[in-house]
């Protein structure tokens, strides 16, 4: 029996609805095939996986993996990472927000050529910068430092920093600016009184995402670092996988390791990514 | 009169105070930094030596004619920017349409797709060296398993397609951005556009290409300019899975700069490079930032 062909009846919509779900879940699955062959490496030992490949169960579970890597020099690395990410966001955060409050609220004339300036430093490529940050630091005895990483990190944060609060700033109405100013409030009162509770989700946003990235950056750290107990986790990692390549289960529980702070924050800061992201696009 | 013209005064400089710490360290550590990298491709230097032997234009010229590495790296980044212009984005756009409606989970599958771009690409780059492994790794497990043995290969070490598993894995970590843009995008787009659409007959199709698209346009040119700077920017990833090998075919610009400057002491060859590199990323740069200052 041949049904009509009109959209609505071509197929119950319960049907559709399965078969929509059915589609949909072999995608994510598929998408995330890779980080469920790296859960699983990480969870069995070396000869399992010598034997049986990626992605099978773990004949069982050998959770010692973690302690292993964490001892091997994976604790450097990951609080090396946690003294980075929690000097550069902080810091990051006051002297971007100052800037891209006096950028919408203070009547600055300069304003758009500033902020211009500003963007310039989003496009960049590292690579335009390395030699001369090299001799820079060279200079002030901060190369294999992590002080000096930090400060390199603040530097080159500026500009995305700079564009996300401003894009916030500038949903905050004028006339209640405007109206502090009349009763006698400072510029500098306005910024930390009024300003700044009203972005608080921008601020949230703004440490979220520079949280990540700060944590998953790469080629500065390669440049300037220079002793193996300096390293921070990515640069840490592709070191270890170097060292130790045939050793897939403990590689694989350090990969994990240094994703678990991402994993949590992603969890349950979600909605900040979205927001950050869009206002750095406003 | 004397205490309002005080305030002005006061006025002109405050905001410059607001400003003077993030513009003093972006200045040193980045707009320096750069003036001062294209200084330097303009000599002959190998970074330690107390001279520099200026040659004007030199250094590109030999980048042009003497350095195949440079060739191959250039067509590389062409490839790779191809390939982010292409994959990442249409890739986000199917699923922020696909995920733009509410229904049950939509908010799961959302974090499932966006989850790889929180990653770092030194993790991506360890994560799909194993399932590029040639005899352990999931990929060619998955061909034999699936009767496809002639389709193994060793894949980032094969000197003909290795950039290509390389691009793949950079697409897996660079989709969740263009999506998340979308997504934003087509929040904007009311509703009742849809149903007035629909109630005139438009099915599906036409409804995207004549109600969502051209309202996604200012996204849309987002989304391209960013994941073009991006792409240009493409590194650690190249690092942490092939080095540039096998025989420099994966060299991109950003690698082939870091060996000439840290590896071969070229400063000058290095540094030509970066800039080469920085001029391209202006291309889509500049339409970029016009769009972010426009409407100030």
């Amino acid at each position: 029996m041949s049904q009509p062909l009109s959209k609505n009846t071509y197929l119950p919509r319960k049907s559709k609805v399965a078969l929509f779900y059915i589609a949909l879940v072999l995608a994510a699955l598929l998408w995330f095939t890779p980080v469920i062959t790296l859960v699983l490496t990480a969870l069995k030992d070396a000869g399992d996986f010598a034997i049986n490949g990626a992605f099978s169960l773990p004949k069982s579970i050998r959770w010692s993996n973690f302690g292993e890597a964490w001892d091997t020099g994976v604790k450097n690395y990951f609080w090396n990472s946690v003294f980075v990410t929690s000097l550069k966001v902080p810091v990051g955060i006051v002297i971007e927000s100052l800037a891209a409050f006096a950028l919408t609220h203070m009547h600055f004339k300069w304003a758009d050529r500033v902020f211009t300036y500003i963007l310039i430093g989003l496009i960049v490529p590292m690579q335009m910068t390395l030699v001369p940050l090299t001799l820079l630091m060279n200079a002030l005895n901060l190369i294999d430092t992590l002080t000096g990483l930090t400060i390199l990190y603040i530097g080159f944060g500026v500009p995305f920093g700079v564009l996300v609060m401003r894009g916030f700033f500038r949903t905050v109405p004028t006339a209640i600016i405007e109206a502090a100013r009349i009763d006698g409030c400072s510029w500098f009162r306005i910024f930390y009184r009024i300003a700044l509770p009203l972005a608080l989700p921008a601020v949230v946003s703004l440490c979220i995402l520079d949280g990540v990235a700060t944590w998953n950056e790469f080629i500065l750290a390669q440049i300037f670092l220079r002793s193996d107990e300096l390293r921070t986790l990515p640069l840490g990692l592709v070191q270890f996988s170097t060292q130790f390549s045939t050793q897939y289960d403990q590689l694989a529980a350090a990969v994990l390791i240094s994703v678990v702070p991402i994993v949590l924050v992603f969890l349950f800061f979600q909605r900040y990514f979205v927001a950050g992201i869009g206002g750095a696009v406003k | 009169m004397k205490s309002a013209k005080a305030s002005d005064d006061h006025l002109r400089f405050l905001p410059w105070l607001f400003l003077a710490p993030a513009l003093a360290i972006y200045s040193v550590v980045v707009v320096y930094p750069m003036v001062y990298s294209a200084w330097l491709s303009l000599f002959r230097w190998d970074g330690v030596s107390p001279t520099k032997v200026f040659v004007g234009l030199e250094n590109y010229g030999i980048l042009l004619t003497q350095n195949d590495v440079f060739w191959i790296a250039l067509k590389n980044n062409a490839i790779w920017l191809v390939a982010a212009l292409l994959l990442p984005t249409n890739i986000g756009l199917g699923l922020a349409i696909l995920l733009n409606s509410k229904f049950r989970g939509s908010h799961i599958f959302r974090s499932i797709f966006y989850f790889p771009s929180v990653l770092s690409l030194a993790v991506v780059g360890l994560i799909w060296t194993w399932i590029y492994h040639p005899d352990l790794g999931l990929l060619n497990q998955a061909l034999s398993a699936s009767g496809l043995k002639a389709l193994r290969r060793n894949w980032l070490s094969d000197p003909n397609i290795a950039l290509y598993p390389v691009i793949i894995a950079a697409t897996w970590n660079a989709v969740g951005l263009p999506m998340l843009l979308f997504l934003a995008g087509l929040q904007t787009i009311p509703e009742e556009l849809h149903e007035a659409a629909k109630v005139e007959g438009a099915g599906p199709i036409q409804r995207f290409l004549y109600v969502t698209f051209p309202l996604l346009r200012e996204t849309t040119l987002i989304v391209l300019a960013i994941t073009a700077i991006n792409a240009l920017k493409a590194y650690d990833i190249i690092y942490a899975m092939t080095n540039g090998g096998p025989a420099n075919r994966t060299q991109l610009l950003s690698t082939w700069m870091y060996f000439l400057t840290y590896n071969y002491n070229q400063v000058g060859l290095g540094t030509a490079i970066a800039v080469v590199l920085f001029s391209l990323t202006l291309i889509f740069a500049i339409p970029y930032i016009r769009l972010m200052t426009r409407k100030t």
